[in-house]
Formats: structure tokens, C-alpha cells, sequence
């Protein structure tokens, strides 16, 4: 059994039924590293927030499940829901100013997380401290007596990350946590991240626009454009063989290092479009170059084809 | 073929809102009236008073009835509104013309002239509205003009914050500074890149404090330093109406509405302008 | 005929402490006409402040910025406005640089009326011309800002810039803020402007295959000083400074899959410009700083005519 496993998840606005998220699944193994990438508005942190029940207001689950170890996240009471947030599953978001608190010491909010799931902790103090060390920290008891605001950009990253794992979930969800850090920061950053996750063996949904960090993280990859899966494979395949026309549009509008004549960069026409506004064809039909008539007035469904699932009827390379 | 679009106006989207439109329509109704009053169409003399006819109930010929000197409830409301409209309409704009020019001046310019005027607004915001009011009507004196005069005074510092805060943040905006990069003169940039950006929440401070302007000159008058008797003000009537109101409900009643239908009005006007004229809010 | 800049300097004092700090250290470069620089460098380098002084936006404290031979920061103010048109800038972020007021024809034919380019009748010809110039259909022109994609925007930021019609354009992180499928089409877009107008930029970025992509030119800015500049092949096939090298390391390449091999990133943080250390600025985050280097101020030193590097341990 998957450790997570989406199925059919659809999200919509409240007020007008807007789809912005349109039949996604996916699963997620035990010590898997997923990373799910996509543009803005594509659904892609949506899908993520709807795992642990944060959707803005505004914004619902209109159908399909959420399987937690067997359990529907989707259906199960709030109580479920709160005592697996922060202790199995949590989170680390891009903007870690937001997501502490600004008037809480550090050690305070750590302790918080602590104290809402388990009851009798003889010495919170030290797991804090160790906590802190862990993710690279330099003063640990300075910073557990510090406010958000004394710190750097990448030194809060490293406290939204020691309070994700203090209680050492089963599955950490990133949401562009380091898109707003300088690349060498970043790059601390990853490598803690990924140290983490070797020694807990613990699963992984990265959620990110950048799929150079992708390449580097993960081992499978989901592709989403205007609220749908377009495709699903493994880290090589995707990235070496990619069948979907906006994955391999993606990959070859990038600059390469190794293009020693810097030729014109392979650009994808248009935008995306939004996800409700698009009728029974292929979202990416309007932009794409290997557009058929069938595009046109069909829907494609994902569908396997050598080990990845692309939802194309014209695929590159078949 | 083409998508050239034709954008609409902003009174399309401001019309397109029920409340707005409901405030509009209020507002319309108070102008109305306040204009029969100054033409003198009110079926009785506001003024004069008739011992026959004291606290009457309301009735075919004192539609809200007549007070505790005979005076018709109905010709003194209107006539009251027109007062209370003056009265608003000119200590606002003194409020805003004066106002909104320090705070546009001080935002851009910065610098020591910034620092007066924000010094000078904390001055005057640090008295209770009402008092300081009542301070400037009582050394001035008790026309409609002092009166208009005071509230202004006690207003001006609400303009300079409204206008000087957006201006503080658009001059910051990349547009500003792009407008810079191209060599635009300064009065061009304010006019042109600043106040267009700031003027939406100016135009809704505008209907707010006019609302409010009427309920401080019935305040004023309530306490005997607006509108001086006979001379009828909203504010004015319902302070009469205190004793009368146990036994003569409509002495009270008529001008409290009165008084409602402006302040309600001149909000839902002030809301639905908000929504209308902001062309990124218009889509929600 | 260049843009030269000779130990261009900018401090700031910071009003609550009273300390200075040096966002801009002694920048001194030569960028022939016609030529694309690529700055590229981490947050408090100082390569934003770099481009408020080259268009005029802020004078340097110190140091010269010469746009063919003449002071960028001219105190005359005539001079100081037709200079202007000659450097424009093109922001990041395309939904805070157009006036969301403003009808993009009008924002764009208001430069040309200001500056007298055109006599009036030819103006909404030449909207329509600068509008096609980059690719945006000219009935568009009616919309406001709020009406159009990032990509539009970023598109009506540059032909707003162009209608100035400059000679230099300096590009503060153009496609930065624009989704991934839509930053190709605007950098080609910079590419095709560059050759039809004779264009000199200046492309600032923090993305190296964007800088490495466009660029002739390449400076790495660390902390307010140029640590490495050269050709972009020198910069970026033959680094020499360990920060240039880092730089490299840590930019995520796509074509490389890791399954979690990254490589070892650099320790530490960018000092607090306001509390710099002594000697090298970079001494400690660097793998191969020596006990000299916490003493010493490198300067930026020459390995070929074209490349130059500011440390003597590679040298």
C-alpha cells in the first residue's frame, strides 16, 4: 500500500464552482521523493494544500480521496486531521516569515508543535536544542530565545524545517521553500533537506516551477498544466525522454550549459490558460506543435506508455 | 475579429452593484429634498409657529406631524437636510482641497515639509474630534460658515493621511520610478502616476466624511452650537425631541431618519465607489 | 564609444545606527557599444544599485559613470533629461512597472510626447509600431495593464523603454518574475531587439544560464565588488574565483538528474554589508581562503586582456 494516495482530487472555487485542480491522482511510496512541477495557476500547490486540509477560504475539495495509510484525509474528522498535521505529515512553505510567528520565540514555537501532539515530554528544552543542531543552527540556545526577525532568509528556512521535523513525520511537503533564497543558499538548503531525508527515510512531495532542483532531488516527477496531470515518470524518463509536448517544450526552452553556440531558445507560444476555462480538449492544444484534430474536442486521459503516463494523444517519440 | 476592447466606464461597474446603487438613489433623494427646502416648496413656513396646532401627530395636512410650538416636523426636516447638506458639502471640501494637497505634497517631496505636516495633523488628531469642534465654533462664533470652518479644521488631518499613505507607497512603485528613469517632470508625475492611483480611496474618504460631516453638524447643533433656533437643523430637532419623545414619537422619529437616510446613503455611495473605481477590483 | 565606469561607489547611511554601508565598492568596467554585459550575483551585491546609477536614478558617492564620455550623473538638468532617454531600465517584476491607470498606448505614447519624438500626429502610428516592435497586436493598446498576461506586460515594459529610443538598456532580472513556458519567448525577444536596434544592455540577473545565454560580458558581483569579469566563456568555462566557481556548482542544471547527489554547497551566509569583514569580503564562506586573506583587499587583477579576477591565491 502507498503511503499516500491521491485519487481523483478535484478543487474548485466555493462561490462559482471554478475547477482549478481537474481529476488529479497520484501516489506517494514510503521514502519516495515526488516532486510536482508546474507553473503558476497549473494547481500544483493546491493539490498539495488539499493533502493536509488547508485550502484558502474560498477554495474546497468538490471530489475524489486522500489516502493516508488507508485513511481519508478528505472525509475523517478535524481531530484526525490535527493530530496527523505537523506529527505524520507537514510542511515547509517559501515564505518562511509568514509561516512563524513574529512576536513567539523561536524555542517557543518549536515547543508548541511539541506540546500539541504529545503530552508528557520529560525534556523538550534538549530536543529543541537538538533540533536546531540538526539543521545546521549555529547557537541553538541563542536562537531558541530569538525572534524570526533576527534571522536571514535561509537561517528561518533551516527553523521552518527543524520544526517540520521535530517530531519526525512520515512525509514532508515542500512548497517552494527555496524559490525566494539565493542559489547558494538554496543549495544549503537541498543538501539539508536531502540529508534529512536520507536518515528518516522519510517520503517527500516537492512542489516547485524550477525543474533544475527537481532534477537534482527527487525520483519521480509529475508535470501539471492549467489544473492537470499532464505527465508522471520517473526522474530519467521525464527528463530524457519526455513524451508530453509541454514537458519537452519545458526542457527545451531552457538555456543549456552545454550549448557552446547559445542557439534561439525554443520558446512555447502563448500562456497558459485557465484551468476552467478549458472545454472538452487538451489544455495545451492552443500552444502546442504536434496539436492533432482530435486535441481539438477530446480530452486526453493519462495513459502508460513505457513507463510513464503522459495525457496526450500525439505524444514525442511515439 | 478584432479584440479591441472597448473598456467600459466606471459607473458601468458601479452600477452594477445592488447597495451602491440603493446608496445613489438615498443620496439623489437627499439632494431633492435639501433643493425643495432652498427654493422654499415646503408646504409650511419651518419658522413660524402656530399655538393651535402644538405636538399634532402626524396627518394629512403636518405630514410628520408639528412640534411643541406648532411648527410643521416635515418642512423643519427639509429644511434641517438643507442645512446639514451645506454645511457637510462645504467643510468637506474645504477638508479635502486642503488635505489631500499637504498629504500629495508631503508623500512625494519628503523631507522637513513632510514632517510639519504630519506633525501638525498628529496635533489636531490627538483632540476628541467633537471638542475640538466645539473649541473652534465657540472662539469663532455661530455661523453656518464657523461651523463648516470647525468641522474642515477637524477633518483636514483624516485627507492628509488618506492621501499622503497611498502616495508614500505608489512613489515606490516601479511605474514611479520608471516614470523618473524617462525624465518626466515632477508635477507630471504626480499628476499623471500618483494621483490617479490615489485618488480612489479620496474619492471614498470624500462620501464617508460627508456622512459623518452631517452627523458632527447634528452633533454641534444637538449641543446648542451648530444651528441656532428657530432655524431648524436635524441635529437641532432631535435634541428638542429628547422630552417630547415619550409622548410625541414622531418629534423624534422623522428627523432621526432623516439623519439615517444621509449617513446610510452617503456610505453605500462611498462603498460601491471603492469597488467601482479600482479597474483591478472590478473583475472579482 | 562605451560605457565606462571608474570607481563608482555608492554608500548609504543608515539613519538608526548612523553607520555606513558600501552598496557599490569601487566599480570600475569599460562595456564597449553594442555589447551585452551579464551582472550576476547574490541578494546585497549590489547589482540593483549598479543599475539605479547607470540610469540616473541615484548619483554614485564616489567614482565616475561616463556614457560615451559623458557624466551619467550630469547636475544640469536639461542634459540630465535627454541623457535619460538614451539609458532606460526595464524593472522585474512587470506588475508593479506600468501604471495600472494607464492604457498601455498611452503609456507608451506619452514618452514620445514628453520627449517631442514625433510630432504628434505620427504618435499613435509609432505606439503601434513599438507595440508590434515586441510582439503585442497593436488593438490591444486599449487594455490596461491588469488586462494582460506577465509576459505582455514584460513585453509593453520593454517598448515603453524603447520609445524613449535608447542606446542602452539595462535589464534588471527581465524574465525573473514571468512563468517558465513564457521566459523563452522574452528572451529571444531581448536577443532579436538587441540586433535590429544596435542595442547595448545591461542584464542583470542571479540566474547564470539566463546571464550565460545572452551575455558577451560577464562581471560576478560579491558584496559590492566585481570578483570576476571576463568573456562569458572565461567567466563560465574557465572560472577562476572560488566564488564564481560556487556560483556554477550550486545553479541547478536540468540536464543533469541527481537522485539527490547535490554538490557540496558553500558554508555560511552573505556577511550584513553593515558589519563587513576585514580583508576579503568573501574569506568566510571560502573553501580556500587563507590566513592572509581575513588581511588583505584584493583587487581585481588581470590573467588575459579581457579576464581579470580578484584573488591572488588563483592567480
Amino acid at each position: 500500500m502507498s503511503l499516500l494516495s491521491i485519487k481523483n482530487l478535484s478543487v474548485e472555487t466555493a462561490y462559482d464552482s471554478r475547477v482549478l485542480v481537474n481529476n488529479v491522482s497520484f501516489e506517494i511510496e514510503k521514502g519516495e521523493a515526488v516532486g510536482v512541477v508546474g507553473e503558476s495557476g497549473s494547481g500544483k500547490t493546491l493539490s498539495a494544500l488539499s493533502i493536509l486540509g488547508l485550502l484558502p477560504r474560498g477554495v474546497q475539495i468538490s471530489s475524489g480521496s486522500i489516502l493516508y495509510n488507508g485513511k481519508d484525509l478528505v472525509t475523517c474528522d478535524s481531530e484526525t486531521l490535527r493530530s496527523i498535521r505537523g506529527r505524520e505529515i507537514s510542511m515547509i512553505y517559501q515564505d518562511p516569515m509568514t509561516a512563524l510567528n513574529p512576536v513567539m520565540k523561536l524555542g517557543d514555537q518549536l515547543r508548541e508543535v511539541i506540546d500539541s501532539h504529545q503530552s508528557n515530554n520529560s525534556d523538550i528544552n534538549q530536543m529543541i536544542f537538538d533540533a536546531f543542531k540538526e539543521v545546521g543552527i549555529p547557537d541553538p540556545e541563542r536562537a531558541f530565545h530569538s525572534y524570526p526577525h533576527e534571522f536571514s532568509g535561509g537561517m528561518r528556512q533551516r527553523v521552518m524545517i527543524a520544526m517540520a521535523l521535530i517530531l519526525s513525520p512520515e512525509l514532508l511537503i515542500a512548497d517552494e521553500p527555496t524559490t525566494a533564497l539565493d542559489v547558494t543558499i538554496q543549495q544549503q538548503i537541498l543538501a539539508l533537506v536531502l540529508e534529512e531525508r536520507r536518515k528518516r527515510n522519510m517520503s517527500m512531495l516537492w512542489i516547485t516551477h524550477d525543474l533544475g532542483v527537481v532534477a537534482n532531488l527527487v525520483d519521480k516527477v509529475i508535470v501539471m498544466y492549467a489544473g492537470r496531470i499532464v505527465e508522471i515518470g520517473s526522474v530519467e524518463r521525464i527528463f530524457n525522454a519526455p513524451q508530453h509536448p509541454y514537458t519537452a517544450g519545458l526542457l527545451a526552452s531552457l538555456p543549456k550549459a552545454s550549448d557552446k553556440n547559445r542557439t534561439r531558445l525554443a520558446s512555447i507560444p502563448g500562456v497558459p490558460p485557465k484551468p476552467w476555462l478549458v472545454g472538452d480538449s487538451c489544455a495545451f492544444a492552443p500552444r502546442c506543435s504536434r496539436a492533432i484534430e482530435q486535441c481539438k474536442y477530446t480530452k486526453p486521459e493519462l495513459a502508460n506508455a513505457g513507463g510513464t503516463s503522459s495525457a496526450c494523444f500525439n505524444r514525442v517519440g511515439a | 475579429m478584432t479584440s479591441r476592447v472597448k473598456e467600459k466606464s466606471w459607473l458601468h461597474y458601479y452600477l452594477r452593484s445592488t447597495s451602491g446603487v440603493i446608496g445613489a438613489i438615498l443620496v439623489f433623494l437627499m439632494v431633492l429634498l435639501s433643493l425643495i427646502a432652498a427654493f422654499k416648496l415646503y408646504p409650511h413656513d419651518p419658522v413660524l409657529q402656530d399655538i393651535e396646532n402644538t405636538l399634532k401627530g402626524p396627518s394629512g395636512k403636518y405630514w410628520f406631524g408639528t412640534d411643541q410650538f406648532g411648527r410643521d416636523i416635515f418642512s423643519r426636516c427639509l429644511d434641517g437636510m438643507r442645512r446639514s447638506m451645506i454645511v457637510s458639502i462645504f467643510s468637506v471640501a474645504i477638508a479635502t482641497v486642503v488635505g489631500v494637497t499637504l498629504g500629495i505634497l508631503g508623500g512625494y517631496f519628503g523631507r522637513w515639509f513632510d514632517s510639519v505636516v504630519v506633525r501638525m495633523s498628529d496635533v489636531i488628531f490627538a483632540f476628541p474630534a467633537i471638542l475640538l469642534a466645539l473649541a473652534i465654533v465657540n472662539s469663532l462664533g455661530n455661523s453656518w460658515i464657523d461651523t463648516s470652518l470647525a468641522i474642515a479644521v477637524v477633518y483636514t488631518p483624516i485627507f492628509i493621511r488618506v492621501a499622503r499613505g497611498p502616495v508614500l507607497s505608489t512613489k515606490e512603485m516601479d511605474y514611479v520610478k520608471s516614470a523618473r528613469i524617462l525624465g518626466f517632470s515632477s508635477p507630471r508625475i504626480l499628476v499623471s502616476h500618483i494621483l490617479p492611483n490615489v485618488l480612489a480611496p479620496i474619492v471614498v474618504q470624500i462620501a464617508l466624511s460627508l456622512s459623518w460631516a452631517i452627523l458632527t453638524e447634528s452633533g454641534l447643533s444637538f449641543l446648542g452650537l451648530g444651528t441656532q433656533p428657530p432655524n431648524a437643523s436635524l441635529g437641532l430637532m432631535v435634541s428638542d425631541a429628547q422630552a417630547l419623545a415619550a409622548f410625541a414619537w414622531w418629534t423624534l422619529a422623522f428627523p432621526s431618519l432623516f439623519i439615517t437616510i444621509a449617513v446610510v446613503g452617503l456610505n453605500l455611495v462611498g462603498d460601491g465607489l471603492r469597488d467601482s473605481l479600482d479597474p483591478a477590483r472590478r473583475n472579482s | 564609444m562605451s560605457l565606462d565606469l571608474a570607481g563608482a561607489t555608492k554608500r548609504y547611511k543608515i539613519r538608526a545606527t548612523g553607520t555606513e554601508i558600501n552598496a557599490l565598492n569601487g566599480i570600475s568596467l569599460s562595456l564597449p557599444e553594442g555589447k551585452t554585459l551579464g551582472i550576476v550575483g547574490e541578494s546585497g551585491c549590489g547589482k540593483s544599485t549598479l543599475a539605479r546609477l547607470i540610469v540616473g536614478l541615484e548619483k554614485p558617492t564616489e567614482g565616475s559613470i561616463l556614457w560615451r564620455g559623458q557624466e551619467i550623473a550630469d547636475k544640469s538638468h536639461d542634459a540630465f533629461r535627454t541623457r535619460l532617454s538614451k539609458t532606460q531600465l526595464v524593472f522585474q517584476d512587470p506588475y508593479s512597472s506600468l501604471n495600472p491607470r494607464q492604457r498601455i498606448g498611452e503609456c507608451i505614447a506619452e514618452v514620445i510626447r514628453v520627449h517631442k519624438l514625433r510630432p504628434d500626429n505620427e504618435i499613435s502610428a509609432r505606439v503601434e509600431e513599438l507595440l508590434t516592435v515586441v510582439g503585442i497586436a497593436p488593438d490591444l493598446q486599449h487594455r490596461y495593464p491588469h488586462q494582460l498576461s506577465g509576459g505582455q506586460r514584460q513585453r509593453v515594459s520593454v517598448a515603453r523603454a524603447l520609445a524613449a529610443e535608447p542606446d542602452l538598456l539595462v535589464l534588471d532580472e527581465p524574465v525573473s518574475a514571468l512563468d517558465v513556458s513564457v521566459r523563452a519567448d522574452v528572451m529571444n525577444l531581448l536577443v532579436d531587439l538587441r540586433e535590429k536596434f544596435g542595442l547595448t544592455y545591461l542584464f542583470i540577473s542571479h540566474d547564470l544560464s539566463m546571464i550565460r545565454h545572452i551575455s558577451d560580458l560577464i562581471a560576478v558581483m560579491y558584496l559590492g565588488k566585481i570578483v570576476e569579469y571576463g568573456t562569458w566563456q572565461e567567466v563560465l568555462e574557465n572560472p577562476k574565483h572560488p566564488y564564481t566557481r560556487a556560483l556554477i556548482e550550486a545553479m541547478p542544471d536540468h540536464t543533469v538528474i541527481g537522485r539527490g547527489n547535490i554538490a557540496k554547497p558553500l558554508t555560511g551566509e552573505v556577511p550584513d554589508p553593515a558589519n563587513m569583514p576585514t580583508g576579503c569580503a568573501f574569506h568566510l564562506r571560502c573553501p580556500i581562503s587563507q590566513p592572509i586573506c581575513s588581511q588583505r583587499i584584493p583587487d581585481l587583477m588581470k590573467l588575459s586582456n579581457s579576464h581579470s579576477v580578484a584573488c591572488p591565491e588563483v592567480i
